[in-house]
């Protein structure tokens, strides 16, 4: 007995150490995790910094570092390149940077909330309700200039949301019906807004200007007008980015875990209001990042909501940067649409994606 | 609620309620086509209609009728039924109900490829936007097989493939001419407008080529709804099926396409309302495929409603289809909630 306890007390020490050192092997990965997202956020960062940097000197206008940094430092309102670096460029760069920025975010939340990969944070009704918005307004009450079709597409945007809302059963509903229901609803208004172009020339001159969108037209007025809104949707989006990690278990699994379900995807909902529609207001509707933006966001951060929303937002800049400077580029005649750039250089980018990473998303 | 009938040897499944909807849809079907019949810019009675339609009508009413009315409303229905059918077997294979057949990019590349062929030889549409849509298809799924094909690859690549293909086209168009771009945005939104009997013969002759063969898929389709391992372990092979129920569609889809122009939105709203009207677990493929033809009809009845515009029935898609699944979503949230 004695030699089979004194025999068995080894293999017992054994396991233990086994267990311990597999805790340390967990945790070393863990940690190992952890450092590469930090280390995969910094290098993003600063490869939109740099970025931003090319941004500001590139274009029609031939500009040097050493004007630059001086239009950034001392600014001299007399300097013809630095006006056109700090007039021009640099609201046009801010736009592209919070637009960007806004739709990434709020695509990660949408398809975090929803659990559907596509799902669109212009799916809940947003970019339809703007649209119907500034149609509207110009087609009933003549309203065309751009500093009220601002307002009018934010309303419209949050209207439209509001709408999809409701009809789709509310915050407890299921992912599933409200997306169907922002899908038939958004359809629906767009079909609508196209009969009403077809009908109205006034219309049509209006709303083709628009929907073509862009950041040539953002102005500080603009951003000024624009920025408090991005910044509370900013906000919301990262507090509602930590209950969302719950809702990815499943609702039961989230109720369980003391989450409630309806709060999380009111909060969630408002976050993407927020940054879409003063998206929508400020650069017309541009589609597919807030598609793409996420998956490249989870290629490089796995599901973790927390690291995934500010990452979405790093990405979103970057991207919507990249296909803003692509389309003043001399190769696309200097002036193709930020939004069909976006789509040209992100659509391959997530086939690639797909392909590399071995089905491991599922 | 299921009950078995027994005709000799044969036993089958009775559903009533999918067989009350399907009813339901076919009637509906009909009043619409009834109605498209009668109504238009030269205005025929009820009995002239029939007269016409019998040969016993003077010549103008039976060549408004036989040659212009008929073939638009046969033509509409045979399309709305090819892209109802795909829509619900590619939203469940894929599980996923956001899913329409334009995923696997036939519809993106068959603008691209029609635009492309506009540009290029100044006709030739809807041959180019069949070989554009193919090649796109069949290079979809390439990409996305790798040893068997995973529906969330699928989807994954689908929609690179059709931001891609749709900000190309968007290219190509503002490389064209105004006359150019005028014509292919009227043909890329989906017209029924001047339809021939040849056009209803093909989308007819296509639609009972296909639609046993959808019908038959109809049986593994409700159990792929399942999770991947669970299929799997009732025997079915998964890559083998998905690439079948995928070429099933795309041919659908290029049916329809090739008569009507890419049509929106009916592949998409055709299998949610189908099933919400059949509350059954599968895919409902004959309540979708006639989903689908109401749709397209009443889209296209409502396009002619309109004076002196000539607008496509594309555009009326979305509204005549629209409401209906918004309305049953509606109902549907609200008993849950009592």
């Amino acid at each position: 007995m004695r030699v089979d306890s004194a025999g068995r007390a080894p293999v017992r020490a054994d396991r233990l150490l086994d267990d311990v050192s597999r805790d340390h092997a967990r945790q070393a990965r863990r940690a190992r995790a952890g450092r590469s997202r930090r280390m995969a956020l910094l290098a993003s960062c600063a490869a939109l910094v740099l970025l931003s940097a090319l941004a500001l000197r590139l274009g029609l206008r031939p500009v040097g570092w050493a004007d630059l940094a001086q239009a950034l430092i001392a600014y001299e309102p007399t300097d013809p390149e630095q006006i056109v670096i700090r007039e021009l460029r640099l609201p046009r760069l801010v736009g592209a940077l919070l637009a960007g920025a806004g739709l990434g975010i709020a695509g990660a939340l949408m398809q975090g909330m929803t659990r559907n990969p596509l799902a669109d944070p212009g799916l809940l009704g947003i970019n339809a309700g703007a649209a119907a918005g500034v149609i509207g307004g110009t087609f009933l009450f003549g309203m065309g200039a751009p500093s009220q079709q601002i307002w009018l597409a934010l309303g419209g945007g949050a209207l439209g949301a509001a709408a999809v809302f409701a009809l789709g059963g509310g915050a407890q509903a299921s992912p599933a019906r409200l997306l169907l229901a922002g899908a038939a609803l958004s359809a629906f208004f767009l079909a609508m807004v196209r009969g009403l172009l077809l009908m109205s020339r006034q219309s049509l001159e209006t709303y083709r200007f628009w929907v073509l969108g862009g950041f040539d037209n953002v102005t500080a007025h603009t951003l000024g007008a624009l920025w408090p809104f991005f910044a509370a949707g900013a906000l919301a989006a990262l507090a509602a980015a930590a209950l969302i990690d719950a809702l990815a278990l499943g609702e039961d699994a989230a109720r369980g875990l003391g989450v409630r379900v309806g709060g999380a995807r009111l909060l969630a909902g408002l976050a993407i209001v927020l940054l879409a529609s003063s998206t929508v207001a400020m650069a017309g509707p541009i589609a597919f990042v807030g598609l793409i933006v996420p998956h490249m966001a989870r290629a490089a951060m796995r599901n973790d909501m927390l690291w995934l929303v500010p990452c979405a937002g790093v990405f979103g800049a970057g991207l919507m940067t990249l296909a803003e400077l692509a389309g003043r580029s001399p190769l696309f005649g200097g002036a193709m649409q930020a939004g069909v750039m976006s789509a040209l250089i992100g659509g391959p980018a997530l086939i690639w994606l797909a392909r590399a990473k071995e089905g491991r998303m599922s | 609620m299921m009950r078995a009938v027994r005709i000799g040897p044969v036993c089958a499944p009775l559903r009533p309620r999918p067989l009350a909807a399907s009813l339901g849809l076919s009637l509906c079907l009909a009043a619409l086509g009834l109605a498209a019949l009668a109504w238009g810019g030269y205005p025929l009675s009820a009995g002239e209609t029939w007269q016409a339609a019998t040969g016993r009508g003077d010549a103008v009413a039976a060549m408004i009728v036989l040659e212009h009315r008929l073939p638009r409303i046969l033509t509409a229905i045979g399309a709305g039924a090819a892209l109802g059918l795909a829509g619900a077997m590619v939203q469940t294979m894929l599980r996923n109900p956001l899913a329409a057949p334009d995923i696997i990019g036939f519809v993106a590349g068959a603008n691209a490829g029609a635009l492309l062929a506009a540009l290029t030889t100044g006709g030739m549409i809807v041959g180019g936007a069949l070989a554009g849509g193919a090649l796109t298809a069949c290079a979809v799924v390439a990409l996305a097989w790798r040893g068997g094909l995973d529906a969330h690859r699928l989807i994954l690549v689908g929609v690179g493939a059709n931001l891609t293909l749709g900000a190309t086209a968007d290219l190509l168009l503002s490389f064209a001419d105004e006359r150019t771009a005028a014509d292919m945005a009227r043909w890329l939104t989906g017209t029924l407008h001047a339809r021939s009997p040849e056009d209803a013969a093909l989308a007819w002759a296509g639609l009972a080529l296909l639609s046993p063969a959808a019908l038959w898929l109809g049986f593994p389709l409700g159990r792929m709804a399942l999770s991947d391992d669970l299929a799997a372990g009732l025997g079915l092979r998964l890559a083998r099926l998905r690439l079948a129920v995928a070429a099933l569609a795309v041919a659908l889809v290029a049916l329809a396409v090739s008569v009507a122009g890419p049509l929106p939105f009916v592949a998409f709203v055709s299998g949610p309302i189908a099933r919400r009207l059949t509350r059954c677990a599968g895919p409902a493929l004959a309540a979708a495929a006639l989903t689908g033809a109401t749709v397209t009809l009443g889209a296209d009845l409502a396009a002619r409603m309109v004076p002196t515009f000539r607008l496509p029935a594309g555009v009326f898609a979305a509204m005549a289809g629209a409401p209906v699944l918004v309305w049953l979503l509606w109902i549907e949230a609200r008993r849950r909630r009592l």
